[in-house]
């Protein structure tokens, strides 16, 4: 069953992210310079297809029930991947009132890529790891 | 027990053959654009892993759909495809079922995968799915008018102005009086039928139905996970082996000696050509708005193919 893990599905979601980190991203894949479907990785709109779920950005009163509810929409086991400063410890915008992160809160975050904004390549790098740390998910639910 | 037929409908050319060729050429295709833009890419076989993932994950049905439709919906084309792929004849490897109108049925099976779609998305109740429903639907309507008028002026070319059916008397006319690839009065109706082939692809400069990082992110396969998508991802790998197998029937079924398994490679490096042909216009074009879509594809593709048809019929007038 290890081979179905070459074929990761990501989904991003920017849940009040300044933008950088979502310039970053989408350079992963979206530009010619670095790639992430190298890892057999692919871009999708669903998060209803997704394995992987990217998050960046602190989580703001306006955008949370939109993470719940992607949270909710996930097909199980999926894999948390927060990208950047702000979703694992909200950055330079804690204690701010409209701020109700960090990520962790909601859901159990499988990797961490701190940075603002992490590179490319870190960003990779953590994807790479998030795969396997979603085989062994994959592996304990059979 | 198994004769013939069960074969090449479920082993070769159709079925396990098809899918497993198709998916693969669509991985290639992801290799290419990949490489045209200075990156590696994923592995030749990528798609197949995809299916196989898809089939092991959990599918989900959203609760205000309509439950039956939604789950079968992916079916209806993905069935037409596989009818098809057993039914056209491949040159020089197979002879498909040789009826005397099976270009009328070609034409029909073609549009079954888009109806899927519309159906599917109609049924999965997501104000994404019913934005590019209406956008499919439209351009439906156009890029099948397309291949109805190519397809039709090949059977009054060939017909000599009676009409002739048979895709088995499109390839042996063409074997004998060359091929129509190099006939100046159906060169517009190729470039419309390659416009048709990106069309109902819906690969870049055509992809508003389906467009990934923009306006309605997955548009009609937003609620679908699972096998039923797996099923549209088939559909969708089975149909460019159906558009390879009908463009070498319509413009080019060039066939080396009588050995199947030399014209089987032949087949595929003209099908690789095709697809090379896709991943380049999947590269260098950038996407239309909707509206300047339509307005595209009732202009020029339908225009060309209409110079063809005039063309075509003033020589058989002896006219030019």
């Amino acid at each position: 069953m290890s081979i179905i893990t070459r074929s990761p599905f990501l989904f991003r979601i920017n849940t009040g992210s300044c933008n950088g980190c979502d310039v970053e991203l989408a350079t992963t894949a979206m530009i010619p310079r670095y790639d992430v479907e190298r890892l057999g990785c692919r871009y999708t709109g669903s998060p209803k297809h997704a394995d992987i779920l990217l998050v960046t950005g602190p989580i703001t009163a306006r955008s949370k029930p939109y993470l719940l509810e992607v949270l909710d929409e996930l097909p199980r086991p999926f894999v948390t991947v927060a990208i950047g400063t702000c979703p694992a410890s909200c950055g330079i915008f804690r204690d701010s009132y409209s701020i109700e992160g960090p990520l962790d809160k909601y859901i159990e975050v499988d990797v961490n890529v701190p940075g603002c904004p992490p590179r490319p390549q870190a960003i990779i790098d953590g994807v790479a790891k998030a795969l396997e740390i979603w085989k062994m998910k994959i592996r304990g639910q059979k | 027990m198994l004769n013939a037929n069960i074969i090449h409908f479920f082993i070769f050319p159709g079925g396990l053959f098809a899918i497993f060729l198709g998916l693969i050429l669509i991985s290639i295709e992801r290799i290419l654009v990949a490489r045209f833009q200075g990156r590696v890419g994923p592995v030749f076989y990528q798609n197949i892993i995809d299916i196989i993932k898809l089939f092991n994950k959990e599918t989900l049905i959203p609760k205000d759909a309509k439950d039956f439709v939604f789950k079968f919906a992916p079916l209806f084309g993905f069935s037409g495809m596989l009818v098809l792929v057993y039914f056209l004849p491949i040159p020089g490897v197979y002879d498909g079922v040789k009826g005397n109108y099976d270009l009328i049925i070609l034409i029909y099976f073609m549009a079954l995968p888009a109806i899927s779609h519309i159906l599917g998305g109609g049924a999965s109740s997501s104000p994404y799915a019913a934005i590019s429903v209406s956008r499919e639907l439209k351009l439906m309507l156009v890029y099948e008018i397309v291949f109805t008028i190519i397809g039709f002026t090949l059977a009054v070319y060939i017909g000599d102005g009676k009409g002739e059916f048979s895709l088995m008397e499109i390839i042996k006319y063409q074997q004998q009086n060359g091929y129509f690839l190099f006939d100046w009065k159906l060169w517009p109706a190729f470039i419309a039928f390659l416009i048709f082939v990106l069309a109902t692809l819906e690969v870049p400069p055509f992809e508003v139905a389906h467009h990934n990082s923009a306006d309605i992110m997955e548009g009609y396969l937003m609620e679908y996970s699972g096998a039923p998508l797996a099923l549209f991802e088939i559909t969708d790998a089975l149909k460019i082996i159906v558009l390879s197998i009908v463009f070498q029937i319509f413009f080019f079924p060039s066939v080396i000696g009588g050995d199947i398994v030399i014209n089987l490679i032949w087949f595929l490096v003209k099908t690789m050509f095709l697809v090379l042909f896709i991943s380049l216009a999947h590269v260098c074009l950038a996407s239309f708005r909707a509206d300047q879509e339509f307005k595209f594809l009732i202009k020029v593709p339908v225009f060309l193919s209409i110079v063809s048809l005039i063309l075509v019929t003033l020589s058989i007038k002896g006219l030019i």
